[in-house]
């Protein structure tokens, strides 16, 4: 198997103009800000071990480290969703990072799976993957996350209601709802709302000042690249080439900004999580996504019937003129 | 809705005619044609759809276990929801376009507000719970004049923003976040205002006085003695086409 690092692969892009720069560095974070383009990630699989020397990945105790500031801290006697007679609350263990929590918003899974003949173990950092058309955002009743221009998906935890929609309609699950925290509060929290949701927003605010997210930066594998979003694509498809790998992230939910480059199928990831996910003490918890392959937008249902409301006018006025003219010949009316 | 009624028989053909022995006969007049039964009940039935399946947009079926019901599980299943959102949207767009512009053309609008009509429909109600003389009306009471211009400039709001969610929700649009935000709220803010219209619509028939009126919206004949009562401008204006 071929090998290629960040840096080769740029020197070899730059040599063949098929790329302007990858991030590499907190400066060029900066120069991808200002190409005006939107931003992406690969997720180098066959560089990630998920730390095994390390008690937490570098990625997490760096994200951690990093968003602590922003983490929820709820009010005490936290009342139940009514009429149901529970809540969700994982205050208590902020200190969990195998799964995504509205304390710990990237995990890194691993799975062993067999590959032509071979068993090979592979850790799988997940977080948000910054959907191109993102369900999440687009469907939230009170409009409290956003896709930004740049790419990054946001949640206004100022006006999020912790309804968990977002939730429901994300293929892999990923946003993180504690209660007993957010707008609800101040409203009918024992009637609506159930508190904010969390999730990872790819260092929004590092990437305004320049810099890279804090995953990256932390990575002592260069398993995790950064860069602009045709960049990271491309970088994708050759690192697959270069490894004989696999690619995720570009199909699924109609395309998103993460790219996974895999030296294993991802239905065999798929499979093997949904093993583990099966074997947990509580299966339906939320924070342990799998990799569905090819996995569907919520949104091409009803996009596929929007005709229906460049149809329904049209139907209104030829109505309405043939209604009309009846009237005028006096065939039908009601005066 | 904007029609202009005509007298009619029943059974019998439409008849108009000043004649005193002609009106004695007269039993009901004709007070609603399909078009405005159609329109009515088609906002009526696509209204009342949008709110519910809206309602489950927020969501809420779930929170309250009404997907736990008997054959209901489906309704927090929001992928169901949103197309019945759309499909009832549809059918509301069409009757909405269809209403204003065939009573445009036909310059049928009798049930525009008029000027005068807040304090006009104070003295109504007024009289409805007892006090004072009940004013003279044309075929439509001042505060069903109000009513419609109320709950169409809520549907109105909500078609136009409904619209404008149903292309931020198509793949590669890219709308203000800020004008999405508030097209939102406008969005939440007319439905509410819309509950409140339709509530007050139908607290209406809480009078009696009210009434006869309903069963011209499902046949389209009203008691032509009751019209003759309340709403004589109405039948002065009929005598003299």
């Amino acid at each position: 198997m071929g090998d290629i690092s960040r840096r080769e692969f740029l020197k070899r892009s730059a040599a063949s103009g098929l790329t302007g720069g990858v991030i590499l560095s907190g400066l060029e974070g900066l120069a991808v800000a200002s190409t005006g383009e939107p931003v992406g990630s690969v997720i180098d699989l066959t560089r990630c071990d998920g730390c095994a020397d390390r008690e937490v990945p570098a990625c997490v105790s760096a994200c951690r480290t990093k968003n602590r500031g922003r983490f929820p801290e709820p009010q005490e006697n936290i009342g139940d969703y009514w009429p149901r007679d529970k809540h969700e609350d994982w205050s208590e263990k902020r200190g969990l990072t195998s799964r995504l929590t509205p304390y710990n918003w990237t995990f890194v899974q691993h799975v062993t799976v067999e590959h032509e003949g071979q068993e090979i173990e592979v850790s799988v950092p997940r977080r948000c993957m910054h959907c191109d058309n993102p369900p999440c955002a687009k469907v939230c009743p009170f409009s409290a996350q956003k896709k930004t221009s740049e790419g990054p998906v946001l949640i206004d935890e100022d006006l999020c209601f912790g309804g968990a929609k977002c939730r429901s309609v994300c293929p892999w699950g990923i946003p993180a709802r504690q209660s007993g925290v957010g707008l609800y509060l101040k409203l009918m929290p024992k009637l609506a709302g159930g508190g904010v949701m969390y999730k990872c927003d790819l260092c929004y605010g590092r990437l305004q000042d320049g810099k890279t997210p804090a995953c990256l930066e932390a990575c002592p594998n260069d398993a995790i690249l950064f860069g602009t979003k045709p960049e990271m694509r491309n970088y994708a498809y050759a690192r697959a080439k270069e490894t004989a790998g696999y690619i995720y992230g570009e199909e699924e939910n109609g395309g998103t900004s993460t790219f996974y480059v895999s030296p294993v199928p991802f239905e065999s990831i798929d499979s093997a999580l949904k093993k583990q996910k099966q074997a947990q003490k509580n299966p339906q918890a939320p924070g342990f996504p799998t990799m569905p392959v090819e996995a569907g937008n919520y949104l091409n249902t009803p996009n596929g019937m929007a005709w229906g409301f460049a149809v329904a006018p049209v139907a209104g006025v030829v109505a309405a003129g043939a209604v009309a003219y009846r009237s005028f010949k006096g065939e039908e009316s009601e005066k | 809705m904007m029609d202009n009624g005509v007298p009619n028989t029943v059974p019998g053909p439409a008849v108009v005619s000043p004649h005193p022995e002609a009106q004695e006969n007269i039993r009901t007049l004709k007070r609603h044609g399909f078009s405005t039964r159609f329109v009515h009940w088609a906002v009526a039935v696509s209204a009342i759809i949008l709110v519910l399946s809206g309602l489950g947009q927020l969501p809420l079926f779930h929170r309250y276990m009404v997907d736990e019901l008997p054959y209901l599980g489906w309704t927090s299943d929001f992928n169901v929801t949103l197309a019945i959102h759309y499909s009832a949207a549809m059918l509301l767009t069409f009757a909405a376009i269809y209403h204003v512009l065939v009573h445009t053309l036909r310059r049928e609008f009798t049930i525009v507000p008029r000027r005068g009509d807040f304090k006009e429909s104070y003295l109504i109600i007024k009289a409805m719970l007892g006090s004072g003389e009940e004013p003279d009306s044309h075929k439509y009471l001042a505060e069903q004049r109000l009513a419609y211009a109320f709950i169409g400039a809520n549907l109105a709001l909500l078609l136009a923003t409904g619209y404008i969610k149903v292309l931020k929700n198509l793949a590669g649009s890219d709308l203000p976040y800020e004008m999405l935000w508030t097209n939102t709220q406008l969005h939440n803010l007319a439905t509410v205002l819309l509950i409140l219209g339709v509530v007050g619509h139908l607290t209406a028939f809480a009078f009696k006085a009210n009434r006869p009126l309903l069963p011209s919206i499902f046949h389209g004949q009203v008691d032509a003695e009751y019209a003759r009562n309340r709403h004589c401008l109405w039948c002065e204006e009929i005598e003299d086409q």
